[in-house]
């Protein structure tokens, strides 16, 4: 199985090297095939090659280990937000039809089907061998990771082994990972940045040290963290960086063993990387870019003497020998990858996502610079970021709508200078609708990410000539509010 | 002071469903202040009390709550 491939043959050459790390815990790459083959064994009891197993369990060594036995499995895996409302746990994983949901301690109120949990601390005793599928298709899908929808519901984004598998090689040959490295772990694994953390760190050797919770909320912390660790490579969001570079305390602790850092999922707004360029001067930079559809199909290494004031940086050259494009009329990316998604999942099968050609469409607006670099001028439809996630407006509003004393709706975001964008809901209630019944199915619907920040009760919302509505003035409305 | 807190907190970083129910000990960080908040909070705060709040003591046990939040601006209003 290629993507896994490079990760056998770490195990069987380096086998006492240290894999992964999370606290006091750490396992050697023989200690994480051995146990993932032992769940792997339990697993394929249960399942097909070809299944899709849910993860209900937090970043970190254990599902790691779960992810491992899934693929081992010929299977696909789903991790899931376990802090997110039940409702929307329950939607994806009846979306996903999952055949297992992997997890710790008794089965959650929110799964209907209590047969398909399986609780890795109370594993049958049974003492079968593991045998892995024959070859797998790489065309096979290998995980879920469901995002935001702009129809009203999650979305899964279903990417195969050789999206995985693309993108993991060319990130550890690009970013030249060597067995020595020390590569942290910060993004939950439902987000594509933990591609890199998961598969690249594994092919290379290196180990994968587990940020610690809560870390996020004490930069200096963190940056103590990194330095005890003596970590090597960093993949996180801009805004966490600009959180560092501004309260991480690295006048007084610098991180000499930090040789690369990469950020991807929002612009970095270019005053606050200059500053992390100065408090980092050996520390080689790198913006990613590209959506979950696509993982990384482009990037920038960082030259600092192109930062200047707030002048945006570029996005850069293709990565992962992806082919792009612009579409002359809007200005649109289109990108053709090996990276690319193999198609949305909805309601237990895969839906269309790609053009003819295999290209798919970014929604994100972009130019060619002088120097031949592509720049990002934002989204041409309503998409969101906030703090690092995706969210689409009309998921919000598709919710809103339903609560009875709702008459209209509309969701736009509020620029913020630290966390990207922020949703913030108007709204037309019907005769003596109050807010009461609404907020609390917000509160149960939706992640506190996606919760808009203000609701505003108004007599009509905003429209254009054209009976539309104007999102425009609403936003200006709203941020003036 | 509180109020300030409480409205600033209210109206730009996290949704409670009645901000008058919402205690002075109860859990910001459960109620969703995720660590953007934070940055954006200690910014809000080093302008609008005019002091300067070190790096190491930024951590959850001093933005827990409302009352946290207060006796740790006041310690250093008064320093």
């Amino acid at each position: 199985m290629p993507l896994l491939t490079a990760f056998d043959r770490q195990c069987r050459n380096a086998p006492d090297r240290p894999a992964l790390i999370e606290g006091e815990r750490r396992l050697s790459y023989r200690e994480v095939m051995l146990n993932s083959e032992r769940l792997a064994a339990h697993l394929a009891a249960r399942i097909e090659p070809g299944a899709r197993v849910a993860l209900a369990l937090d970043r970190g060594i254990d599902a790691i280990i779960a992810i491992l036995s899934v693929l081992r499995c010929g299977a696909c895996y789903i991790p899931l937000d376990i802090k997110n409302p039940a409702r929307r746990l329950r939607f994806i994983v009846n979306d996903a039809v999952v055949h297992c949901i992997i997890g710790r301690g008794n089965p959650p109120d929110w799964l209907d089907t209590p047969a398909l949990w399986l609780d890795i601390d109370r594993l049958p005793e049974s003492a079968q061998s593991f045998y892995p599928p024959a070859a797998i298709d790489p065309e096979a899908l290998a995980a879920i990771l469901y995002t935001s929808g702009s129809t009203g519901t999650p979305k899964g984004v279903a990417l195969s082994h050789r999206a995985l598998h693309n993108f993991a090689d060319w990130a550890t040959l690009t970013f030249k990972l060597k067995a020595d490295d020390r590569i942290a772990s910060l993004a939950p694994f439902y987000f594509d940045l933990s591609v890199f953390d998961i598969f690249s760190s594994l092919s290379a050797g290196a180990s994968v040290n587990f940020v610690p919770a809560g870390l996020t909320l004490s930069p200096s912390r963190l940056t103590a963290w990194l330095l005890e660790q003596r970590i090597t490579v960093f993949y996180t969001v801009p805004s966490l960086l600009g959180f560092i570079a501004l309260k991480g305390g690295l006048t007084e602790q610098p991180l000499p063993d930090l040789t690369t850092l990469l950020f991807a999922g929002e612009v970095f707004p270019t005053p606050q990387l200059k500053k992390l360029c100065e408090l980092l001067p050996e520390t080689d930079f790198y913006n990613l870019y590209g959506p979950t559809e696509t993982n990384v199909c482009c990037y920038w290494p960082v030259d600092r003497a192109r930062l200047d004031g707030d002048q945006p940086i570029p996005i850069g050259h293709p990565a992962c020998a992806s082919e792009l494009k612009i579409d002359a009329e809007s200005s649109e990316l289109l990108v053709n990858s090996v990276n690319n998604l193999s198609g949305y999942w909805r309601q237990g099968r895969l839906t269309e996502a790609l053009e003819d050609g295999g290209y798919y469409r970014t929604g994100d607006k972009v130019s060619l610079n002088k120097r031949g670099e592509y720049c990002y001028h934002g989204r041409l439809d309503r998409m969101l970021k906030c703090s690092g996630y995706r969210v689409e407006p009309a998921e919000i509003e598709a919710l809103i709508l339903q609560c009875p004393e709702v008459a209209g709706c509309a969701v736009v975001g509020i620029e913020d200078s630290t966390s990207g964008q922020r949703p913030a809901a108007a709204l037309v209630l019907h005769p003596d609708g109050q807010l009461n019944g609404i907020v609390k199915t917000i509160k149960q619907a939706l992640p506190a990410y996606m919760q808009p920040c203000r609701l505003s009760v108004m007599d009509a919302l905003p429209l254009l000539d054209n009976g539309k509505t104007d999102y425009q003035t609403l936003q200006r409305q709203l941020e003036r509010h | 002071m509180k109020k300030k807190l409480r409205d600033f907190i209210f109206q730009e970083l996290v949704f409670v469903a009645e901000p008058n129910q919402f205690g002075d000990d109860d859990d910001l960080l459960e109620a969703g202040l995720d660590s953007m908040g934070i940055m954006r909070l200690i910014m809000y705060i080093e302008n609008e009390f005019g002091v300067t709040l070190p790096d190491t003591e930024i951590e959850p046990d001093n933005v827990q709550s409302f009352n946290a939040l207060e006796r740790w601006i006041l310690r250093h209003k008064n320093a």
